[in-house]
């Protein structure tokens, strides 16, 4: 989005709120809380929804590592606001400074606060900078749309330390960098080696449903797989609550299994994408939030591929 | 014509487009001939409309240009027993679903569907022949939008249902998918289809897509190329229906229709063409009862 449709929207909303809508104009503010999940590893857990105007898209899990040579953190959070309280956060928690911050992969939800780190210290896999470069503007204007004024002063950055290394160490902490594909091009997942937590960004989801924009089922499903075999002790999801019980790997796999599974059925049985989107939810998925409305997205997603899959070739053009 | 009937026109004109340009309306304002193109025919419709129950306001220039430019329209009326079908949200600007359920309205002469605040808004026209009046198929979307159904019956009622449809924007000016694969070409007007009948069920489901571009011709570089008509026929050459497509319609589009279907009838014939004459010629097996087996 260009930079006058942006203020243009901006003075739009405080325009109208502030005569208005009293209760709109009172400051926006993050209320985001460090959980201590082990030593000296802190994670903010977002709420399990979707972008509203009332959760300000604080939607999404970020971490911070205490190590004696700086923090460590991994995402940054929906907007510049985001940002700033997050790192606010970190302060009162640490009294450090920033030395590494990881976007695990291009979601906005997970780097539109890249803004109050430096860019040179932001680390990523090359095609999450790739992806971000085509799409962050476009993520961004939507968010702006979404969120309103939370999003004021928000602007995509870029992450300039390209990840082509296999682990790096700051003070005791070991940071295992571990490449996987398929919930988008390149999903960034991390073990500290000292604390036995894996990060495993949104290859994870726990009951809250996976998103699949920019999903391939099968490599998802492989990433899945090899997860599952790296030793750890904690499970960090991109997205719900920490995971002691690697439920997280196997909620996600039995979820996106059981989509495509009725997604192919549905094509299967001549239904069009509006009813292929209200498909019956099996018991054991009611703990996971906003499932309805992922499934809805999903088959936007999806069903044009399944689609072409199943239904069954005739001809073409007139011969 | 009279000098007083073409300024009352210009009048109307004027209320009807403030997009028209002031030199066109003067031109027009000087010109005492009879002008003919379609929105000033139009203008001169006697037909009332009605206020519309999704507040567009694009509703009137649309009622003009793609309901009222039919010669036999006699009268519109909102009908909200006419369905449209699409989520709240357009999750796919490039895939928006709609379905249209015009089952309630008896003697149909045809369906357009329209998006008001489309660059291009006309979406598709239907005329169910032996057919159910229904239909789900996909659209792009260039931003939040009314959807709407006009169902225009033999006595020359326009029926209007519609329902409104928010979206991030962007879906009409964007390059097809295709672009992306280097052998758009060869797999062109690739057709997949099926049928699907359901015993004690008279109409059949229908399904089918067609691999195309749909070019709107609004991206940069890149003329407007898309189906244009497709006709459906059974085995034994009776008209099902037509479907005349517009640029709106998605990539690669995938339809479905309720054809009604002799019991011994073993196809269902499509043909068509785009807008740059390439053929679409395929015939859609009929099974004679669909069983479990075939899912």
């Amino acid at each position: 989005m260009d930079k006058v449709r942006r203020s243009l929207l901006i003075g739009g909303a405080s325009s109208l709120a502030a005569p208005i809508l009293p209760a709109f104009a009172a400051p926006l503010k993050y209320n985001l809380k460090a959980q201590r999940i082990a030593n000296n590893s802190y994670v903010v857990i977002g709420k399990t929804e979707d972008y509203s105007p009332d959760n300000g898209g604080d939607i999404v899990n970020v971490a911070f590592i205490d190590t004696s040579d700086g923090v460590v953190l991994i995402d940054t959070g929906s907007s510049r606001r985001y940002g700033e309280a997050l790192k606010q956060l970190i302060y009162a928690t640490t009294g450090k400074d920033v030395i590494r911050v990881y976007n695990t992969h291009f979601h906005p939800d997970h780097c539109l606060g890249n803004q109050l780190f430096d860019k040179k210290k932001i680390a990523a896999l090359p095609k999450t900078i790739s992806g971000l470069k085509a799409s962050g503007e476009d993520f961004s204007s939507n968010l702006y749309r979404i969120l309103g004024d939370w999003m004021r002063g928000t602007e995509v950055i870029i992450p300039e330390h390209v990840i082509n290394y296999s682990s790096e160490k700051f003070g005791k902490h070991r940071f295992e960098m571990l490449p996987f594909k398929g919930h988008t091009d390149a999903d960034l997942a991390i073990l500290d080696h000292e604390t036995g937590v894996l990060y495993a960004g949104d290859i994870c989801f726990l009951d809250r449903a996976a998103t699949t924009p920019h999903a391939d089922l099968e490599s998802w499903h492989k990433s899945l797989k090899e997860i599952k075999k790296i030793p750890h002790k904690i499970i960090f999801p991109g997205h719900g609550p920490a995971d002691t019980t690697s439920r997280s790997i196997e909620q996600t796999d039995t979820y996106l299994t059981w989509l495509e599974t009725n997604l192919t059925k549905s094509a299967r049985s001549g239904k069009d994408m509006l009813e292929a989107a209200k498909m019956p939810i099996p018991e054991k998925f009611h703990s996971i939030d906003v499932i309805e409305l992922e499934i809805e997205r999903s088959v936007a997603h999806l069903y044009p591929g399944i689609e072409e899959k199943t239904l069954p070739f005739l001809g073409q053009g007139d011969s | 014509m009279s000098k007083t009937k073409t300024k009352h026109k210009v009048t109307k004109i004027a209320q009807l487009s403030s997009k028209l340009s002031c030199a066109a309306l003067l031109a027009i304002a000087i010109s005492a001939t009879p002008v003919t193109i379609n929105s000033i025919s139009a203008a001169e419709s006697t037909v009332a409309i009605p206020k519309d129950s999704l507040n567009s306001v694009m509703w009137d220039f649309m009622a003009k240009e793609h309901l009222l430019t039919d010669t036999s329209s006699k009268k519109i009326v909102m009908n909200n027993s006419i369905l449209v079908h699409a989520p709240k949200v357009a999750e796919d600007q490039l895939n928006l679903p709609i379905h249209v359920d015009a089952r309630s309205i008896k003697n149909i002469q045809k369906i357009v569907v329209i998006a008001d605040l489309n660059p291009i808004p006309k979406v598709l026209t239907y005329e169910p022949r032996q057919a159910e009046a229904r239909i789900s198929f996909r659209i792009k979307v260039g931003q939040a939008t009314p959807v709407r159904a006009a169902v225009l019956d033999k006595d020359g009622v326009w029926h209007i249902g519609g329902t409104f449809v928010d979206a991030s924007g962007g879906g009409c000016s964007q390059p097809a998918v295709a672009y992306g694969n280097d052998d758009w070409v060869k797999r062109l007007a690739e057709i997949r289809g099926r049928i699907w009948r359901t015993p004690g069920q008279k109409s059949a489901k229908l399904r089918f897509s067609v691999r195309h571009p749909m070019d709107t011709g609004l991206a940069d570089g890149i003329p407007a190329f898309f189906i244009e008509k497709l006709e459906l026929k059974g085995a034994d050459g009776k008209l099902l229906g037509n479907l005349y497509i517009n640029e709106p319609i998605s990539e690669n589009p995938t339809v479905t229709l309720f054809p009604i279907l002799k019991e011994a009838t073993t196809s269902v014939q499509i043909t068509g063409r785009d807008n740059e004459g390439n053929l679409i010629d395929v015939a859609v097996p009929a099974p004679i009862q669909s069983s479990a087996l075939q899912n």
